[in-house]
This record gives C-alpha cells, sequence and structure tokens, in this order.
C-alpha cells in the first residue's frame, strides 16, 4: 500500500508537469524541450528557501513559481524568434545552461551533491509527513492545475494559441500579437512546472541536479506525446503509463541499473513507436 | 610563459573533434532537412565498440578496431535511416515526428549501451606511452595531432569526393531537392542511406579519437551532439565548410571563454554562443 501511495505521488507530479509542457507543445505548437529547467527552478528555490531561510513550504512554492515565471519571460523573449524544430534546439539549449547552473553554481545549489534534509510542507500546523496526507496535497494540486489549463485552453486566449499553432502568420494577420500569447503561455507552463517541482523536493527531501536533465524533458515530452498532444486528459493518461510501465520492469528482478537503464530505453522505445505508428497518441487532437 | 600557446592548441584540439561531430551533422541535415539528435551517440558506439574490442580480444590491432569501430557507427546510422527515418519520409511525416523519433533512437542507444558497459568512465589506450609534442611552449599529444589532422583529411577528402565523383553529385541534387533528383532518375533513398552511413562514421571517427585523447561515457554522445549543432548552426548549417567553421569559433570561444573562469562553464558559454547567432545571424556564418 505504501508502494501504491508512493507511485500515486509520483504519478500527481508527473501529471503536473504534462499538462503543464501541453500547455505549450500540445495547445501552441511550440516543441520545448526546457520543461526540466522549470520543474528544477521551483524544486531548487523551494529546497534553498525551506532549508537555508526556514520559510513555510507554500510560501517558498508560490516564490518559486514566481521566480520560474519571470525567468521563462526572460527566455520565452529569445524563443519567440524560432519556431519549429530551430525552437526545440534552443529550448534544449537553455535547458542544458540552467542544469549547468544547478551543477555548477556550487556556492548556491551545492553542487552536484544535491540538497539534503529538506522538511515536509507545513500547513497552520499540521505537517504533511505521512505520504498519505502528502498524496492527497498532490491531487488538490493536481486537480488546481487540471482547472487553471482547462480554463486557459477553454477561453478565447485558448483559442487564439491553437490559432498560432496551426498558422501564426493568419493570426497576426487577424490582429493578434501573437508574441504575448506564446511568452504568456509559456509563464503559465513554466510556473505550473515550478509548482510541481516545489511538491517534488517536498515529497522526496532531498534534490541534486540529476533529476533535472535533458533526459528528464525527453520522459515529460513522452508522457504528453503517448498520452496525446493538446488533451489535458491524455496528459493525465500519458503519466499514470509511463509512471506505472517501468514498475513492472522492476519486478522482472532486474538489478537497479540495469533496471534505470532499461525504463529509459522503454520511453525511447515509445517516442519511436509512437512517431511511427500514432503521432497523436492515444487521444489526442493535434499531431506534430 | 606565456598561456595564450596552449589556448590555442586547446582550442584547436576542440574544433578539431566538434568537426568530426558537425561534418556529419551537416551532410545529414542538408539531405534530411532535420535535426538529427541522434547523432552524437554515433561517437559512443565507434568508441565504445574499439573498447570493447580491445578489452575482449586482448591485443587487437589498435588500427583495426579503430576501423571497425567507424564501421559499426556507420552502419548503425545506416540501420536507424532504414528502420525509423526512411518510413517516416515516406508519410511524409514533419521535421518535428523525425526529430522526436530521433530523440527517442538516441535514448534508446545510450541506455543500451549504459547497460552493457555501465555508467562508468572508461579509457581507451592504445600505445604504452604517448608522446608528448611541445609546440612555441604549448603541449599536445600524439592522439590530439591525429584528433586536428583527422579533422582536416575528413574535410578535404569529404570535398573532394562531393564535388568531382558522380556519386558527390547525386548527394547534392538530393540535398538541393530531394523530389527534382527523384525525378531526375536518381535513388534517392539509396544516396541518404549512405549519406547516413558516412555521416555516422564520421562521428564514430570522432568518438573512437575522443576515446582515446579524454575516455569513453554513455552520456557522451548528447553533449557531443549539442556541440556540434551549435558548430553546425554557428558555421551554416547544412554547409560542410561551415562545419569547420563554426567548429574553429566553437572550440576558440569555449577555451578563451574558461582563461579567467571556471572550466565547467564551457557548455554555458558553447549555448550562450548558438543563442547569440540564432538571434543576429541565424542562417550562420556561411549562408546555404
Amino acid at each position: 500500500m505504501a508502494y501504491l501511495i508512493h507511485l500515486a505521488i509520483l504519478i500527481s507530479i508527473y501529471a503536473i508537469l504534462g499538462l503543464s509542457l501541453n500547455l505549450v507543445v500540445g495547445y501552441t505548437g511550440l516543441l520545448s524541450v526546457a520543461e526540466a529547467a522549470f520543474y528544477g527552478i521551483g524544486a531548487y528555490a523551494t529546497a534553498l528557501l525551506l532549508v537555508g531561510l526556514g520559510w513555510n513550504f507554500f510560501i517558498a512554492m508560490i516564490v518559486g513559481m514566481v521566480l520560474a515565471g519571470v525567468i521563462a519571460l526572460l527566455i520565452g523573449l529569445v524563443l519567440s524568434k524560432f519556431d519549429g524544430d530551430y525552437y526545440a534546439l534552443a529550448s534544449l539549449g537553455f535547458g542544458v545552461i540552467v542544469y549547468s547552473i544547478f551543477l555548477n553554481w556550487q556556492g548556491l545549489t551545492n553542487g552536484p551533491l544535491g540538497i539534503p534534509g529538506i522538511p515536509r510542507p507545513n500547513l497552520f500546523g499540521f505537517a504533511f509527513s505521512d505520504n498519505f496526507s502528502f498524496l492527497l496535497l498532490s491531487v488538490v494540486f493536481v486537480l488546481l492545475a487540471y482547472a487553471v489549463s482547462q480554463f486557459v485552453v477553454n477561453s478565447s486566449f485558448g483559442r487564439v494559441l491553437k490559432a498560432i499553432r496551426e498558422d501564426e502568420k493568419a493570426t497576426q494577420v487577424f490582429g493578434y500579437k501573437t508574441l504575448n500569447y506564446k511568452l504568456t503561455i509559456f509563464v503559465i507552463g513554466a510556473m505550473l512546472a515550478a509548482l510541481a517541482g516545489s511538491l517534488y523536493a517536498g515529497y522526496i527531501t532531498y534534490i541534486d541536479p540529476s533529476t533535472f536533465t535533458v533526459t528528464g524533458s525527453i520522459f515529460i515530452i513522452a508522457i504528453i506525446i503517448l498520452g496525446g498532444l493538446a488533451s489535458l486528459r491524455g496528459s493525465l493518461i500519458g503519466a499514470v503509463l509511463l509512471v506505472l510501465l517501468p514498475e513492472f520492469l522492476r519486478f522482472v528482478g532486474f538489478p537497479d541499473e540495469i533496471a534505470a537503464q532499461m525504463r529509459q530505453a522503454v520511453y525511447g522505445l515509445l517516442l519511436i513507436l509512437l512517431m511511427l505508428y500514432r503521432p497523436q497518441g492515444l487521444v489526442g487532437e493535434y499531431k506534430l | 610563459m606565456s598561456v595564450i600557446p596552449q589556448l590555442v592548441v586547446n582550442s584547436l584540439i576542440a574544433a578539431g573533434t566538434y568537426a568530426l561531430i558537425a561534418i556529419g551533422f551537416n551532410l545529414i541535415y542538408g539531405a534530411t532537412k532535420f535535426f538529427n539528435m541522434a547523432h552524437g551517440v554515433m561517437a559512443a558506439i565507434g568508441g565504445y565498440t574499439v573498447f570493447f574490442l580491445m578489452t575482449t580480444y586482448a591485443g587487437t590491432n589498435v588500427i583495426i578496431a579503430a576501423i571497425l569501430g567507424v564501421l559499426v557507427a556507420g552502419a548503425i546510422g545506416w540501420g536507424l535511416d532504414r528502420i525509423i527515418y526512411r518510413p517516416l519520409r515516406k508519410r511524409r511525416a514533419s521535421n518535428m515526428v523525425l526529430l522526436v523519433a530521433s530523440l527517442g533512437a538516441f535514448t534508446i542507444i545510450q541506455a543500451v549501451i549504459a547497460m552493457i558497459f555501465t555508467s562508468q568512465f572508461q579509457t581507451l589506450s592504445g600505445a604504452a606511452s604517448e608522446k608528448v609534442y611541445a609546440i612555441f611552449g604549448a603541449s599536445i599529444t600524439e592522439t590530439q595531432v591525429i584528433i586536428l589532422a583527422s579533422a582536416v583529411l575528413v574535410f578535404v577528402l569529404l570535398s573532394l569526393f562531393l564535388k568531382v565523383t558522380m556519386f558527390g553529385k547525386q548527394v547534392r541534387a538530393v540535398s538541393d531537392d530531394e523530389e527534382v533528383a527523384w525525378i531526375a532518375g536518381i535513388n534517392t533513398e539509396k544516396i541518404i542511406g549512405w549519406i547516413f552511413f558516412i555521416g555516422s562514421a564520421i562521428a564514430g571517427l570522432g568518438g573512437v579519437l575522443i576515446g582515446f585523447d579524454t575516455g569513453l561515457q554513455p552520456t557522451m554522445g548528447l553533449n557531443l551532439l549539442l556541440k556540434g549543432v551549435i558548430a553546425a548552426i554557428v558555421g551554416g548549417i547544412g554547409s560542410i565548410p561551415g562545419a569547420i567553421l563554426g567548429a574553429l569559433l566553437l572550440g576558440f570561444a569555449e577555451n578563451f571563454g574558461i582563461w579567467k573562469i571556471s572550466g565547467e562553464w564551457k557548455d554555458a558559454i558553447a549555448f550562450g554562443l548558438l543563442i547569440l547567432f540564432l538571434i543576429f545571424r541565424p542562417k550562420g556564418i556561411i549562408k546555404s
């Protein structure tokens, strides 16, 4: 049971990441490979404020989200000059830069050793110290993220995003300042990713740079492509499947290191098979 | 003693390795117009093939092992095209689909290498003691001389090959316009298969040499890919001389960039250069 709760918490965290990335990739058509960077910014901001300054988790979470949003605004200004595969490449570049800051800014992030001893969240004296209460907290945040995403994509703002995805030039001709739309959704996506990062830091209580690599970004891309681009339901389905799928490998009885690599190989294989046979994913409404 | 000569030598060596990746990348991009994210991992395949031969069959001739390493990398590159990219091209899949599929291929190959050879750092050693040469107060090892010579040789031979042979003309025709080349009676799929073989083999050569110079790690492919792509874009995407120019600029920028600051920031400098070029000169030094 404890194990199932653990998996459910991981699924919740990845579901938020999937929702966040789907707004950018699925609804707006911008293939961002920098998701792990914002995930990491949220996690590091939370960890540092909690461990270093003893702040409350929820305030640290908000600060982390605002910080990720500001950084996303700056990065988004540069990224908005590109589209298609150049966008993917440039965002990958930012992903690597942010990762190398986590890894090399020893004075702030403690480098490759990471930050241990992050306290569990605490709200008005109630500590989410056991995993079941943490799961409830995570589910609340998934519902919040889902509600925000649904509101965004169903609003007139969301319709402009889809128009940008289908034809940016034409959307501009109709008088929409597409730059503002692309920046806004990128910032919203980054803030949701930072939220997931805070939850991760608060749950695992230890973070190091290895969670926030390019491979991490590829994993989240795999989630939304498997579940389906431009489908919020798809993000949830993708997170459930991709978190559970490799757990079966564990039962087959491979040693830990092999199992970890096997998991990577499975994600890679899934991406290829999806591209070959079902590029819109399971319930997607848009294909790359 | 001045450090300038050593910085220049280091820059040239770095440029040599980047060029070996960028040349193949540009060759493949020229013909297929997609960012092949699995290109860097071809270098790891080359290096690890040599490592495998020299550890399992003690006393294997270094030259023979190196040639086999290059051929295996080429063959796997060809195989990926055959199994994944060709069917996608046939379906007129977008560049993004090809990019995501190649990300999948990259993830699988990297994981498989780590499963077979562990994630540990490995070194290739040829001669018992390596000769070190001194020029203008800077030192350079024999392997590093071979890296420089290989980069120059590959560039000259490939340029000549593309210019004078019938096959080279067909390659250029495919790069100009695949459809027209096909109508003119060129077996474009066969030519693209060869392009993948040659490009991957050159990357494999790079991987073998890097194995002898600094060592091997399963994750080396991503870093090499990123540097190769940066060199390719900065120099001029799809252009072979551009790959050389871009590699030189990147090698010098990185090594002079870390003159006064810590060496870990090389990656950040490289991506800084990429982003500057993407903003101000997106077509690179040589516009093709």
